[in-house]
């Protein structure tokens, strides 16, 4: 740390629970995920490859897709990893689609690892403010860990939350986008202060006239974008989406997991499967 | 007192003598700029000798005439031209991109950087903040970078990238000078770049208001710091605030300290900002968010766009260049130019476009 940086003082009031007195220069060298923040692997080589090395810590990650399109299995398989993992720590699963789907979490988890499922702590989500609330009480749950420290939180899914209560008037967006940032805000400096890995999930809706600016793909011959508008996309650091062509190899789904946007890589797309065990990232080779 | 008895290094007092000044009368009457331009020094090293010299005078009792100017910098006309031409430009990386904006990055001015989500913003930010501390013997500005992240898309190991592009692309360019300058070999390294950036990471709007507050406080202790890039400054602003009228003040505040610090520190502020839908009469268009007083507050303006699978970047305001449109790309490497662009095409891109609103490309 800078000395001269550590030496002044600030007067600010600030709203925030958890606040620095000074503003503290970092260094970013000490940023490095070599130093400091271990990515959060997929379980897969070849996923892992596409997103160089796994989830990011410190960072939103949005996984984009239609319904069976294996977000819900890659939330439940990274839970499941993270216990593992170089970041060892159990993972805090909010969820809003009901029930949680905890056969699947059950099937996915190894036979001779039971006590996995210990470090996947459950809570439901029934609308975007209780969202907002269960986020205030995690950051008592990260500020005083449990043997392994929660450093996942996974959100699935954030378009759920908003899908009544909002009309399509001019002030209900505006009420509903400053709800967007202020759930990503909570998200980000919990992420930020406890080097969590956040994974948030998110429906795609039709791309109808009008709507410009947002990530766009194909999927089961639609158009498609990322459901919760522009908007939302300010929110999320990284975006990952999730699509489907019906002419895959012998009739089934071909499933790729494209980048769309994220600040450490480029554009770039693998195919995947998914199978009994997980989701697994497929060779081009292969095919 | 002569010049040679002056508490200066003695390089600069050989500057001095050789430029023919040869008094303290001929110095006293030389303003920062000039003395800069004629010693081809820093203009922070040439107040410096000059404040050196009005503590000589006065201790001598002699009240030199244009002391007062130098106290004050009240500059004219023509020293604010020769000024403002050999102030230098911050290399965005793509020569299409620097040619529209004159140059590059001004310093002494508040640039504000718009674009949709994955256009590049962040990309940019870094670019820059890597740039500025290209040495000055391989044509960069070899100043500090600030960089204010409230967003947390500062990703390290991608800044690692884009200085490791950026050192291979100066040892491309600069074969020659590289051999001969071992010194600078040695500063050449990622590690370095990468801890020549000072990262703060801010969480809440008020977090926000504090750093920028201190900024003024932190640019004195940092005199090297060139730039100072703010990503985003929406982010923050645009949850719980219900009072409009509060925001925009906070706002144009904010913005106004940013400008004086940009003049007084000689350095350059980019402001990264988000693009949101506007719903005007009955149709949704693509417009940068923080409202129509906010888009008052910024010197300079450049908007990143999609034109098909190309990434453009277009002038938007400017006071002293034409609008003007030009394509970029983002790579391994970090911001260059497009591989594939070719130059008809490209005119025949800034005709259609000259005069006429980056809007339209959006409407419907």
């Amino acid at each position: 740390m800078r000395p001269a940086a550590a030496a002044a003082s600030s007067r600010q009031p600030s709203s925030s629970s958890c606040t620095h007195q000074v503003p503290r220069a970092e260094n970013p060298l000490l940023l490095l995920p070599s130093s400091r923040a271990a990515k959060l692997s997929l379980g897969c080589p070849i996923l892992d490859r596409l997103l160089s090395g796994g989830l990011p810590a410190a960072s939103v990650t949005e996984i984009a897709g239609e319904s069976a399109s294996g977000k819900t299995q890659l939330c439940l398989q990274i839970a499941l990893l993270a216990p593992l993992s170089p970041l060892s720590a159990s993972c805090l699963f909010l969820h809003s689609d009901l029930p949680f789907p905890l056969r699947r979490l059950r099937g996915l988890a190894p036979k001779s690892r039971p006590d996995l499922l210990d470090h996947v702590l459950v809570a439901a989500a029934h609308s975007a403010s209780d969202l907002v609330s269960l986020l205030s009480r995690a950051q008592h749950l990260l500020a005083h860990p449990r043997r392994l420290p929660v450093r996942l939180i996974v959100v699935d899914s954030i378009a759920s939350l908003f899908r009544a209560d909002f009309d399509a008037s001019p002030a209900d967006l505006r009420r509903r986008s400053a709800l967007f940032f202020r759930i990503s805000a909570k998200l980000k400096e919990l992420a930020h202060r406890h080097q969590c890995v956040v994974v948030v999930t998110n429906q795609v809706v039709d791309v109808v006239e009008g709507e410009q600016g947002n990530t766009v793909a194909w999927s089961s011959g639609r158009r498609v974008s990322p459901a919760l508008g522009l908007a939302w996309a300010n929110c999320v650091n990284t975006r990952l989406f999730l699509t489907r062509d019906a002419d895959g190899p012998g009739g089934g789904a071909r499933r790729r997991m494209k980048v769309a946007f994220a600040p450490h890589l480029p554009e770039r797309a693998c195919e995947f499967v998914i199978r009994r065990d997980g989701v697994f990232g497929v060779e081009p080779s292969e095919r | 007192m002569e010049i040679a008895d002056l508490p200066i290094s003695t390089s600069h007092r050989a500057k001095l003598l050789a430029a023919g000044y040869s008094s303290l009368a001929a110095l006293s009457a030389a303003s920062p700029t000039r003395l800069a331009r004629d010693l081809s020094i820093e203009i922070q090293e040439a107040e410096d000798i000059l404040k050196v010299a009005v503590g000589a005078n006065k201790s001598k009792g002699v009240d030199g005439l244009s002391t007062s100017s130098v106290i004050k910098g009240a500059q004219n006309a023509w020293d604010m031209l020769s000024d403002e031409q050999s102030r230098k430009h911050i290399n965005t990386g793509s020569a299409d991109l620097n040619n529209i904006l004159g140059g590059g990055i001004h310093c002494k001015e508040v640039t504000e950087i718009g674009g949709v989500p994955g256009i590049g913003k962040t990309q940019l930010g870094i670019q820059l903040a890597i740039n500025v501390q290209i040495p000055v013997e391989y044509g960069g500005l070899g100043g500090k970078a600030v960089y204010i992240d409230t967003e947390g898309s500062f990703m390290a190991e991608r800044v690692y990238q884009i200085a490791e592009g950026c050192i291979s692309d100066i040892l491309e360019y600069f074969p020659y000078c590289h051999d001969k300058a071992l010194s600078g070999q040695e500063r050449l390294k990622p590690e370095s770049f990468l801890a020549d950036i000072y990262y703060f990471r801010i969480c809440s709007y008020t977090e926000q208001i504090a750093v920028i507050n201190y900024l003024e406080k932190f640019l004195q202790e940092h005199k090297d710091v060139r730039i100072v890039i703010i990503d985003s400054v929406t982010f923050h602003f645009r949850q719980d605030f219900d009072d409009m009228a509060l925001r925009t003040r906070v706002l144009s505040g904010l913005s106004l300290k940013l400008m004086k610090l940009a003049k007084a520190y000689n350095l350059a502020v980019v402001l990264l900002n988000q693009v949101t839908t506007k719903f005007t009469e009955g149709s949704f268009q693509l417009t940068l968010a923080l409202g129509d007083s906010w888009s008052h507050s910024c010197t300079n303006r450049l908007i990143l766009y999609w034109n098909g699978n190309e990434r453009y970047a277009y002038l938007d305001k400017s006071p002293s260049l034409p609008v003007a449109s030009a394509p970029y790309a983002v790579t391994v490497k970090g911001v260059r130019d497009t591989v594939s662009s070719n130059n008809s095409k490209r005119v025949r891109f800034l005709g259609m476009l000259s005069g006429a609103n980056w809007a339209p490309i959006f409407e419907h």
